[in-house]
C-alpha cells in the first residue's frame, strides 16, 4: 500500500512539475534563510555555554543614579568571598583601553585587547594557557600571548619561560615576564583579549572604593537565592563604602539598591549595564525567519487547496473502494512530508551557498556541518512545524470529500476554502508590501545620514594612534610644529576623545545656580579647526591668549541650552575643582552618530579630572594626503620622540562610518528578506493564477466563441487578483507607518517618513501582479476554443 | 439484503424543493439481479447513490443486510466497501495516476489481501477482459469503453456480495455489452452475488429478475420473465 501511494505521490508531483518545482522551490528558499536565521540565533544566545558552570556565574554591577554599569572597586570581589557562603568563586577582570606594543629585540607585536584577569575568573571561564603552568600563589602578573605573536617576538628561537619582554614604546618600555602562549581562537565567550596576564589578585591588594576600574565576576553554589544574595551584597557593599568614607547620604548609594547581579546568559545579547540592541537584532531576525517560513507554508497550503480539486475524484474513488478517511489524511500528509523533506534538503544546500554571504555581513562564524547536533533536532522540528503548518489543511480539506459530491461531477471547490486561500494569498501581499515599503524607508534614512550634515568633516582627518600622553599644551608643542612642516597639513591636535562614537567621560559642572553632569572632552589647540567645527559665539582656544592653557572652556549649543543660559561667553562655570571661563560656543556635532541626540559637552585644554590626551588628529589637503601620509611614516620616530616606532593611522572617515555598520547590516537583511518575500508572493501568485486560469478555459473558450475580445478576458482575468492586491496594499501600509515609525524613533535624528515607499511599494505590487497573471491569461486566451472544449 | 421504506429525497433550491426521489418503498433480495430503468433525470444515480450509501435520503428508513444504514458509523460503512460492495460508475470513475493494473489492485490493497494473491487475481481477471496487453498504461490512455472495462474489473476484483452498476455498458459496443451482461449473469447465476443495475437499454434490462421503472421519483415494479 505505501510503496503504491509513494508512487501515486511521484507520479502527481511529477505531472504538476510546475507547481511542484514551485512550491518545493520556494518553501526551500525560505528554509535556507531560516536555517541561516536559526544558526545566527543559536550561535549569538550560546556565548560561553560551555563554560563548565555557565548557569552559576554572575557579573556584579552597580546602578548610577543615571545609568548602569559594571565597573565595581577592587575589594569587591574578595569581601563577597568572605561574607557569603552561597558564593562559591569570586574574581576580577581589567580591561585595558589603549593599543601598545610588545617588543624583544627580535620584533614587535601591537595588543588592541589585552586582559588581565584573577586566576579564579581565568578557571571560571575555563581559560587555560598552555606553556608553564600558572602558578595560583604567584602575586605577580604572568602574561601569556598567542602563538602567532610568539613567533614574531622570538622568531626561530628555542624558549625557557618565564622570559622577558618589554611593554611599550621602545623608549619607554616596561619589562615583564612571558609565561606562555595561550590559544584561544574560539571568540564565541564575553571574554575576549588578544593577550593575557594572570594573577592572584591583578588589583595587587587594592582596598580603594573610590574607583572603579574592576569587572567582579562571582560563581554561586547550586541553588543560592540569587535575589537575596544580591540583597545581601548591596547591603555588604554600602557598609564597606561608608566604613572607606563616604557618607551614608552620598548621592552614588542613598536610597536605591545598588548592587545588581547579571547572568552569564545575558551579558552578550541584553547586559543590564549596556545596551540591548544586540538582544533586539537577533529577536527581530529570528522573527523575519519565522515570517518567511510562514509565507512560504501559506504559499504551500494555498496551491495545494487549488489544486486539490485535481485530487478529488482519486479521493471519492478510494473512500468508495474501502478507505477511511483518516487513510487519506495520512497519504496526504505524507506526501506533503516528502516534499517537506524535499524542500529542507535543497534548504540545507542552499543555506550551506548563502552562510559565507550573511558571515561577512554579520562577522560571525557561522557553520552548518559545526558538529552540533543541536541544529539536526532543530531541523527535525522544524520539518515536522513546516508539513503540519503546511500540511494540515489541504490534507483534512482533501480527505474529507465526500464521495456522492466529487464522482457526481459537480465538485466546487467552496466558498469557505476560496474565502481562506485568497486571505492567504493577501497575506503574502501585506508581508511584502510591508518589505518594500521599509526597505524604502531604511534605505532613505541611511542615506540621510550619509549626506546629512553631522556637524564636523571627517573627510581630510587622519587619526594617528599613540600612548604618550600629551596633557599639558605645550608637551604636544614640538610634535605639532614638526607635522606642521609637512606639507598638505593643515592642522594638529591631540584630544582625549574623537569623534567615532565613543563616550568620553563624564562630570558635575555647575554654571550659575544650575549644576549638571555633562560629558567632557579635553582638547588641546585647533581641534574645533582641525574637525571644521563651526563657531556659534565667541571665540575658539587660541595660542594668543595665555589664559586658554589654564582656564578657558568651550561649551556646545546642547550644553548652554542645558544651562539655560542667554550669552554663555564670559561666564565662570566651575567643575572638577576649578573655575573654567566660558571663551566661545561651538555648534553641535553629532560626534556619537546619529541615534542619540547629541550630549551637552564642555571642552578644555586644561583639566585636572582629566582623561589622558593622546589622540592625535591631523587635517591634510586631499590632494597632498599620500604624500603627508609617507612624510608622517618617515618622521615618525623624530615627531613623536617616545611613542615614534610605528606610525599607525586610520580615516576618520572609515572610523565614523562604522557607527552606521548594524544599520548598513539591517539593511542588508531588509533588502534580502523584502526581495525574498517578494519572489516567495510572486511564485505563489503565478501559481496561483496558473490554476484559475486553467479551470477557466472551458469558460473562456465559450467566451470567446461568443464573441468576448481577448482584452476583455485580460481584464476578466485580471480584476480579481488587481482587488486582492489593492486590498493588502490597502492593510500593508498603515502596518509598514507603524513599524517604520517604530524604528526611525530610535534615531535622534530622522527622515520624517515620506510618501514614496508607500506608492512605489502599491506600484511594484500592482505592477508584477499583472505581469504575472497576464502570461497566464495569455496562455488561456491563445488556445483555441476547439482544442479548450473536445474533452467535454 | 436491501431494503428501502418510503425513501425520499430533495434539494431545496432558494427554498423550492425539487423532488428527485418520492415515497420509494423496495427489498431487493440476497441472488436477485434488478434493472433501474428510466428517463434522463428521472433519479436512477440517485437512487443507486442511496443505495451505495454515498448520499443520504432526505427521508425514509434503509437497511442493508439488516442494519439501519443512517445511524452506520465510517467505520462500518468502509467495512461494507470492502467486504460487500462492487461500484461501477457510469463516468468510469478510474484514478488518473494509477495504471490500470494498479486500478484494479487498488480494491484488494483496502481489502489487506496478500500480495502473491492480489497479483494472481489481478491478472485473472485481466485475462478474462482480454486487457493484459494494456496493464500498464493509464486510464488517459484507453478509450471509454476500455476504461469502462476496467471499472468493471476493479468492481469485480475483490468479490463482492452486492454490485451497483451505473450504465455499466453505456460506452460499450452492443457485442461488448452483451458480454458484460452475460457475464453479470453468470456472476448472479454462479456466484450467487446480488446485481443492482441502472440501464436505458431495454435489452440489458431484461438479464434482470426484475425492473424498477423510475418516473419522476416514483418506482414502478415489474417482475421479468425468465429468459
Ligand atoms: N446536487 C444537486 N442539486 C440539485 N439537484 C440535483 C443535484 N443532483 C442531482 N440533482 C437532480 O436530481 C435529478 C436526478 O438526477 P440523477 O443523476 O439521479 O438522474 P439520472 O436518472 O441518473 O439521469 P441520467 O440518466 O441522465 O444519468 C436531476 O433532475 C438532477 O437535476
Ligand atoms: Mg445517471
Amino acid at each position: 500500500m505505501f510503496k503504491l501511494n509513494f508512487k501515486i505521490a511521484l507520479r502527481n508531483l511529477w505531472k504538476n512539475k510546475v507547481y511542484t518545482a514551485i512550491n518545493i522551490g520556494g518553501l526551500s528558499i525560505a528554509l535556507a534563510a531560516f536555517i541561516v536565521v536559526l544558526l545566527y540565533v543559536t550561535y549569538e544566545t550560546g556565548y560561553d555555554k560551555d563554560v563548565p558552570n555557565y548557569d552559576r556565574i554572575y557579573q556584579v554591577g552597580r546602578n548610577l543614579p543615571d545609568h548602569k554599569t559594571d565597573y565595581t572597586p577592587a575589594p569587591l570581589a574578595k569581601v563577597i568571598q568572605d561574607n557569603f557562603p552561597e558564593v562559591e568563586v569570586t574574581g576580577k577582570m581589567s580591561t585595558t583601553w589603549f593599543e601598545f606594543p610588545i617588543q624583544t629585540e627580535k620584533g614587535r607585536v601591537y595588543s588592541t585587547k589585552a586582559l588581565l584577569l584573577d586566576y579564579k575568573v581565568a578557571k571560571m571561564f575555563n581559560i587555560r594557557p598552555e606553556g608553564k603552568l600558572a602558578d595560583e600563589n604567584d602575586p605577580g602578573l604572568q602574561l601569556y600571548v598567542p602563538k602567532l605573536f610568539f613567533n614574531k617576538l622570538f622568531p626561530n628561537e628555542q624558549v625557557i619561560f618565564p622570559k622577558q619582554v618589554s611593554l611599550g614604546p621602545k623608549k619607554a618600555g616596561q619589562f615583564v615576564k612571558l609565561y606562555g602562549t595561550i590559544e584561544r581562537t574560539d571568540e564565541h565567550s564575553n571574554i575576549k583579549f588578544d593577550v593575557v596576564s594572570l594573577s592572584k589578585d591583578i588589583s595587587f591588594d587594592n582596598k580603594d572604593y573610590g574607583t572603579n576600574n574592576f569587572k567582579t565576576f562571582i560563581q554561586v553554589k547550586r541553588g543560592a537565592n540569587i535575589e537575596a544574595l544580591q540583597q545581601k551584597i548591596d547591603q555588604l557593599y554600602k557598609r564597606e563604602v561608608i566604613k572607606a568614607g563616604a557618607s551614608a547620604n552620598d548621592y552614588r548609594i542613598a536610597g536605591r539598591s545598588v548592587i545588581f547581579l547579571d547572568p552569564l546568559k545575558n551579558l552578550h545579547l541584553k547586559p543590564m549595564a549596556g545596551s540591548d540592541t544586540n538582544y533586539k537584532i537577533v529577536f527581530a531576525l529570528f522573527g523575519l525567519g519565522i515570517l518567511i517560513v510562514i509565507i512560504a507554508c501559506i504559499n504551500f497550503t494555498n496551491l495545494t487547496i487549488a489544486q486539490a480539486t485535481k485530487r478529488a475524484k482519486e479521493v471519492g474513488v478510494r473512500k468508495v473502494l474501502g478507505a477511511y478517511q483518516l487513510n487519506l489524511t495520512y497519504q496526504f500528509l505524507a506526501e506533503i512530508f516528502m516534499q517537506c523533506l524535499l524542500s529542507l534538503a535543497l534548504g540545507l544546500i542552499i543555506a550551506e551557498v548563502l552562510l559565507p554571504v550573511f558571515n561577512r555581513l554579520f562577522g560571525i562564524p557561522l557553520s552548518i556541518w559545526h558538529g552540533d547536533q543541536t541544529l539536526f533536532a532543530q531541523l527535525l522540528l522544524i520539518l515536522i512545524g513546516v508539513t503540519v503548518i503546511s500540511g494540515i489543511y489541504p490534507a483534512l480539506v482533501l480527505s474529507a470529500y465526500k464521495p456522492a459530491s466529487v464522482l457526481k461531477g459537480n465538485m466546487q471547490t467552496s466558498y469557505k476554502t476560496r474565502w481562506l486561500r485568497n486571505s492567504l494569498l493577501a497575506a503574502q501581499f501585506v508581508i511584502a508590501i510591508i518589505f518594500i515599503a521599509g526597505l524604502l524607508i531604511v534605505n532613505n534614512q541611511l542615506k540621510y545620514m550619509r549626506a546629512e550634515d553631522k556637524g564636523f568633516k571627517s573627510s581630510q582627518v587622519v587619526f594617528i594612534k599613540n600612548i604618550q600622553f600629551y596633557n599639558k599644551a605645550k608637551d604636544f608643542e614640538q610634535a605639532r610644529n614638526k607635522m606642521m612642516k609637512i606639507p598638505g597639513v593643515n592642522y594638529v591636535t591631540v584630544a582625549s576623545d574623537i569623534p567615532d562614537g565613543s563616550k568620553p567621560g563624564t562630570n558635575t559642572y555647575k554654571l550659575g545656580e544650575q549644576e549638571s553632569s555633562i560629558d567632557f572632552i579635553d582638547v588641546d589647540f585647533d581641534y574645533f579647526e582641525t574637525l571644521d567645527i563651526k563657531l556659534k559665539s565667541g571665540r575658539f582656544f587660541s595660542r594668543n591668549f595665555m589664559a586658554d592653557t589654564a582656564g578657558s572652556a568651550t561649551l556646545n549649543e546642547s550644553a548652554v541650552a542645558r544651562y539655560g543660559v542667554t550669552n554663555p561667553v564670559g561666564k565662570i562655570i566651575r567643575g572638577c575643582d576649578m573655575d573654567y571661563k566660558i571663551v566661545g560656543v561651538v555648534k553641535d556635532f553629532k560626534a556619537q552618530g546619529f541615534e542619540a541626540a547629541v550630549e551637552p559637552t564642555i571642552y578644555s585644554i586644561k583639566n585636572p579630572c582629566n582623561n589622558q590626551k593622546i589622540k592625535i588628529m591631523v587635517n591634510i589637503d586631499q590632494r597632498s594626503m599620500t604624500a603627508a601620509l609617507a612624510a608622517l611614516k618617515s618622521q615618525w620616530p623624530s615627531i613623536n620622540n617616545l611613542d615614534g616606532d610605528d606610525f599607525r593611522y586610520e580615516f576618520l572617515d572609515e572610523l565614523y562610518g562604522r557607527l552606521f555598520k548594524k544599520q548598513e547590516q539591517l539593511q542588508s537583511v531588509f533588502f534580502f528578506a523584502a526581495m525574498l518575500t517578494i519572489f516567495i508572493a510572486v511564485l505563489g501568485l503565478f501559481a496561483f493564477s496558473a490554476f484559475t486560469t486553467n479551470n477557466r478555459i472551458k469558460e473562456i473558450s465559450i467566451r470567446k466563441i461568443l464573441g468576448a475580445t481577448d482584452f476583455q478576458m485580460f481584464k476578466m482575468l485580471n480584476t480579481f487578483f488587481i482587488w486582492i492586491v489593492l486590498i493588502s496594499n490597502v492593510i500593508g501600509w498603515p502596518l509598514a507607518y507603524i513599524l517604520a515609525k517604530n524604528w526611525l524613533e530610535t534615531f535622534a535624528y530622522r527622515i520624517d517618513i515620506p510618501l514614496f515607499p508607500f506608492v512605489l511599494a502599491a506600484l511594484i505590487s500592482t505592477v508584477l501582479t499583472v505581469l504575472t497573471v497576464s502570461i497566464q491569461a495569455r496562455k488561456a486566451v491563445k488556445t483555441s476554443p476547439a482544442e479548450a472544449l473536445k474533452y467535454e | 439484503m436491501i431494503e428501502l421504506k418510503n425513501i425520499e429525497k430533495y434539494y431545496a433550491n432558494k427554498g423550492v424543493k425539487s423532488y428527485v426521489l418520492r415515497h420509494v418503498t423496495t427489498n431487493i433480495k440476497q441472488g436477485e439481479f434488478v434493472s433501474i430503468m428510466g428517463p434522463s433525470g428521472a433519479g436512477k444515480s440517485s437512487l443507486l447513490n442511496i443505495l451505495g450509501m454515498l448520499e443520504e435520503p432526505t427521508y425514509g428508513q434503509y437497511e442493508f443486510m439488516g442494519e439501519d444504514v443512517v445511524s452506520l458509523s465510517e467505520r462500518k460503512r468502509v467495512e461494507l466497501y470492502r467486504n460487500h460492495i462492487g461500484f461501477v460508475f457510469q463516468a468510469y470513475h478510474l484514478i488518473d495516476e494509477m495504471t490500470v493494473a494498479e486500478n484494479i489492485e487498488a480494491p484488494l490493497l483496502y481489502k489487506k489481501v496478500p500480495g502473491s494473491e492480489r497479483k494472481s487475481r489481478v491478472a485473472d481477471i485481466l485475462d478474462r477482459f482480454n486487457m493484459v496487453a494494456k496493464s500498464d498504461l493509464f486510464p488517459n490512455q484507453l478509450s471509454g469503453g476500455q476504461q469502462q472495462l476496467v471499472g468493471i474489473a476493479r468492481a469485480l476484483v475483490a468479490h463482492p456480495t452486492i454490485i451497483l452498476a451505473d450504465e455499466p455498458t453505456g460506452n460499450l459496443q452492443s457485442v461488448q455489452a452483451l458480454q458484460i451482461m452475460d457475464l453479470f449473469k453468470k456472476l448472479n447465476e454462479e456466484d450467487g452475488i446480488t446485481i443492482v443495475q441502472v440501464t436505458h437499454s431495454e435489452v440489458n434490462a431484461v438479464y434482470g429478475n426484475r425492473t424498477l421503472h423510475l418516473l419522476d421519483g416514483v418506482v414502478n415494479e415489474e417482475r421479468n420473465k425468465i429468459g
